[in-house]
């Protein structure tokens, strides 16, 4: 009895873990964009095409990891396309992610329906699933919640140190950083603010990429284009109340993947004819706690003083 | 049509090494020839400049606002392209089209708005305009900034963070950064408008020091006696044109004057017109600060028609708190301030704007104005709703345009079009605007913060004048300045605030600048 507590408790844990792989992979790529002053409100959009791109490169192929390469050419693709816009046009960056959302609920609806037949169902008949990790994964609990996970958890969690001696520690992010606090002066002392913004971004592109990707290839099998369900937009959250910073976009991360993991959890249990309403409830968890998190931890946090404002030499 | 521009390309440029007004014995590190700048907007800032700069001197450009100046040495370092004109450093032809270039060629300024980054460390922004890649070793940086320090004696520490130091460590920062860049020649755009007398000291120990190490500095300034205090040659520039190259030790303070201003005599009449009645009863007035300090402890005073009163003290001694709880900026803890017996405390700003409290703003940039906004919008800013700029909710253009040409000639703001954007004019003109709309709209009261701040001599006597006309129409005027210089010359009387306190208070008559210095620092008179 207590065996099987034990079981339910590391499943659990396993499963919270799984469920902030792509809001930690979309954050730390927002971070990243953020850190440079650009807010892209598109990231949401970009892991609809991402995870498009991706479900119908594995779909076509019948490769998973095509589908992933075309998941991650997507998300740079998408974010790029964003890049143009507030980088070259120098259009307002909140419009811009927002229209590019737009577009790609647009165009995925579109190509999904040119693609199959109305009715169709179509899905990956096989998922990517856990790797254990040889011998770490034996460690008890441990191996368990730690080792034997996707490969997109693994590059998540190394993404973290990663990301952080990219932002602190190279002179590249020292680049970026001045870029996003003040980019007039950046660029008066010879920084190409554009080339280290498109940089960012195509950093970004990558992580939001396999973010999308995995929603399709790791987590669902199928294609829907309600299937991002406002992880972008939580993501964005996250950046602000991890505060800039990866390792605080890693916890942020956590928490609201663990209530997510939770959310569902509780729904398992619950038997009876309102258990449907009441799961229906269950899954507005992480979007609440966004919310009160962002309330507590929001307040008083100073990010790039240039984030989301447009930029021009003259 | 190829032959000429092949000729031009293969001929060789006669290179000038030497200039008629070269001083003997001494070479030439810049040369600039025949620069010309029009801006989009229709201002000619260059026409025809010309300006040799020796090695190892001190060289300054004096000027005017809006004199061109500015747009001259942002033209040296690469911040600007001129229409037309060469530059040559030591003798060889160059094309300076970005900042990075200029540094790479030995020219580094030093804006007037620094371009340092707050919230990073000195280190780190020395560090930005390195050319490193991969990891970063601010440990290297730190070394080359101590090393390049050690050697002028300049004290800083790479570790502090630029948000927390005074302004005059961000100017030695600024110039510290361009010699990591080896650069040769420093230029410096109105270096001591931000620094307080001892930074002053202080930069010009430095300003010194670097001559002495062969640099050449170049100082733009509108302040005749700093010229003549700092510089080896002196180049005076008005209206855009450069007016002559004089050696400072050769000239003299009036002459300078003159060819600065041509035909200026300063001519304000200062006349003390007996008070009337009062205005303005401020009473047992307490404010706090930013921080939740007490910043106006216990504050009372009245200010009556037709009277000037000065309130003179350091920065930072309440000032800031005390003029922002008249104009309804800032909640007063308590206390009461009446005008005309109307209890106006804590109202809004529109409420007190309405009874007739005009107010010049220390910080015209975010509080004067709307930079983004035309001169005729700013102009009509605090009267847009009322006729004749409004009727029945519709907007006037014709009666916005009408009353601000009338308002640009008048104050003598330099604006080619008064639906030009705000943005577009330097900052002395902008005073100039803000003065125009604050003075113009009819207010019995006027608070008026640092009104001349930054502006140059004639500016500067525009709106002293100004004020002796309003006073004398029984205006009252509240002055709060930290230049006591200003303040003895117009106020009719002078209050001295110390940490939130009004220690001291002196009649035209009895004032005694000496005391109220003293006062003014705390000691007891």
């Amino acid at each position: 009895m207590i065996e099987m507590e034990w079981a339910l408790i590391i499943g659990f844990i396993a499963a919270g873990i799984r469920t902030s792989a792509p809001l930690m992979l979309a954050s730390l790529g927002e971070t990243i964009v953020e850190r440079g002053g650009i807010l892209n409100l598109g990231i949401e959009g970009a892991m609809l095409i991402s995870a498009f791109t991706g479900f119908m490169g594995a779909f076509l192929s019948g490769n998973l990891w095509i589908g992933l390469l075309m998941a991650i050419l997507g998300g740079i693709l998408t974010v790029i396309t964003f890049g143009i816009l507030v980088v070259r046009i120098n259009l307002d960056q909140v419009v811009s992610g927002l229209a590019i959302n737009l577009l790609a609920a647009g165009l995925c609806l579109y190509f999904f329906r040119l693609a199959f037949s109305q009715g169709a169902f179509p899905y990956l008949s096989e998922l990517i699933g856990p790797y254990p990790i040889p011998l770490l994964s034996q460690i008890p609990v441990i191996g368990e919640v730690l080792f034997n996970q996707t490969i997109f958890v693994y590059v998540g969690i190394v993404s973290v140190p990663i990301t952080y001696y990219l932002i602190f520690k190279t002179s590249y992010g020292l680049k970026l950083r001045s870029v996003g606090e003040d980019p007039l002066v950046a660029s008066y002392l010879g920084i190409e603010v554009s080339k280290i913004r498109y940089t960012a971004l195509i950093l970004e592109g990558i992580f939001v990429g396999m973010a999308g990707g995995l929603l399709c290839l790791s987590m669902f099998n199928v294609f829907d284009t309600r299937i991002v369900a406002a992880r972008g937009f939580v993501a964005v959250s996250i950046v602000i109340l991890g505060r800039w910073n990866p390792v605080g976009a890693f916890a942020g991360s956590l928490l609201f993947g663990f209530t997510e993991a939770l959310s569902l959890w509780i729904g398992t249990f619950l038997i009876g004819p309102e258990s449907a309403s009441i799961s229906q409830l269950l899954s507005l968890l992480p979007y609440l706690v966004t919310l009160i998190a962002l309330l507590i931890g929001g307040r008083r946090v100073r990010g790039p003083a240039a984030l989301g404002s447009p930029f021009s030499k003259e | 049509m190829l032959t000429p521009l092949f000729f031009l390309k293969r001929s060789r440029v006669e290179v000038p090494t030497t200039q008629a007004d070269q001083p003997p014995g001494s070479e030439l590190a810049l040369y600039v020839k025949g620069v010309n700048k029009t801006y989009p907007n229709g201002i000619v800032a260059n026409r025809d400049v010309s300006i040799s700069i020796m090695k190892g001197e001190v060289h300054a450009i004096l000027g005017e606002n809006g004199a061109g100046k500015t747009t001259l040495v942002k033209i040296i370092s690469g911040c600007l392209k001129p229409d037309s004109g060469e530059i040559y450093i030591d003798g060889r032809r160059v094309e300076i089209d970005s900042p990075l270039k200029a540094v790479s060629l030995g020219i580094g300024m030093v804006h007037q708005h620094f371009t340092l980054i707050p919230s990073f460390t000195v280190a780190e922004n020395i560090a930005l305009s390195l050319p490193l890649t991969g990891r970063l070793s601010l440990d290297q940086v730190k070394e080359r900034i101590r090393s390049v320090s050690e050697a002028l004696n300049l004290k800083i520490d790479p570790d502090a963070r630029i948000e927390q130091l005074p302004v005059g460590l961000r100017q030695r920062v600024e110039i510290l950064r361009l010699l990591c860049q080896d650069v040769r020649i420093l230029i410096l755009d109105e270096p001591t408008s931000v620094l307080t007398p001892i930074e002053v000291e202080d930069l010009f120990k430095m300003i010194r020091e670097l001559k002495s190490k062969g640099k050449s500095i170049i100082i733009i300034t509108h302040k005749v006696r700093e010229a003549l205090t700092i510089s080896d040659r002196v180049t005076i520039m008005r209206g855009g044109r450069v007016v002559k190259t004089l050696t400072t030790k050769e000239t003299n303070e009036s002459e300078l004057a003159s060819l600065v201003v041509e035909g200026f005599c300063p001519s304000l009449k200062i006349e003390h017109v007996r008070r009337g009645e009062p205005l303005l009863i401020v009473k047992d007035l307490r404010v706090k600060g930013d921080r939740g300090e007490v910043a106006v402890k216990g504050v009372s005073f009245v200010l009556h028609s037709g009277e000037i009163l000065g309130v003179a003290g350091v920065a930072g001694n309440g000032q800031k708190e005390l003029v922002e709880a008249i104009t309804g900026l800032r909640k007063a803890d308590s206390g009461t301030i009446l005008v005309r017996n109307f209890d106006l405390t804590n109202r809004s700003p529109k409420t007190i704007i309405k009874n007739g409290i005009a107010y010049i703003p220390e910080d015209r940039m975010r509080r004067g104005v709307i930079l983004t906004m035309s001169v005729s919008e700013n102009l009509v800013l605090k009267n847009f709703e009322d006729p004749p700029y409004s009727k029945k909710m519709i907007m006037d253009k014709e009666a916005m345009e009408r009353s601000a040409s009338e308002l640009i000639t008048k104050f003598g703001i330099k604006a080619s079009d008064p639906w030009i954007s705000v943005n577009s004019l330097s900052g002395g003109n902008i005073q100039k605007l803000v003065v125009a709309r604050e003075l113009s709209n009819g207010a019995s009261i006027l608070v008026a913060e640092q009104p001349t701040g930054g502006l140059d001599v004639k500016a500067s006597e525009g709106v002293h004048q100004k004020m002796m006309e309003l006073k004398s129409k029984g205006v009252g005027i509240l002055l709060v300045s930290a230049d006591l210089d200003e303040i003895l010359k117009l106020s009719d009387r002078i209050l001295v605030i110390f940490e939130g306190r009004i220690v001291g208070e002196f009649s035209r008559d009895n004032c005694d600048m000496k005391k109220i210095a003293r006062l003014m620092l705390g000691a007891s008179a």
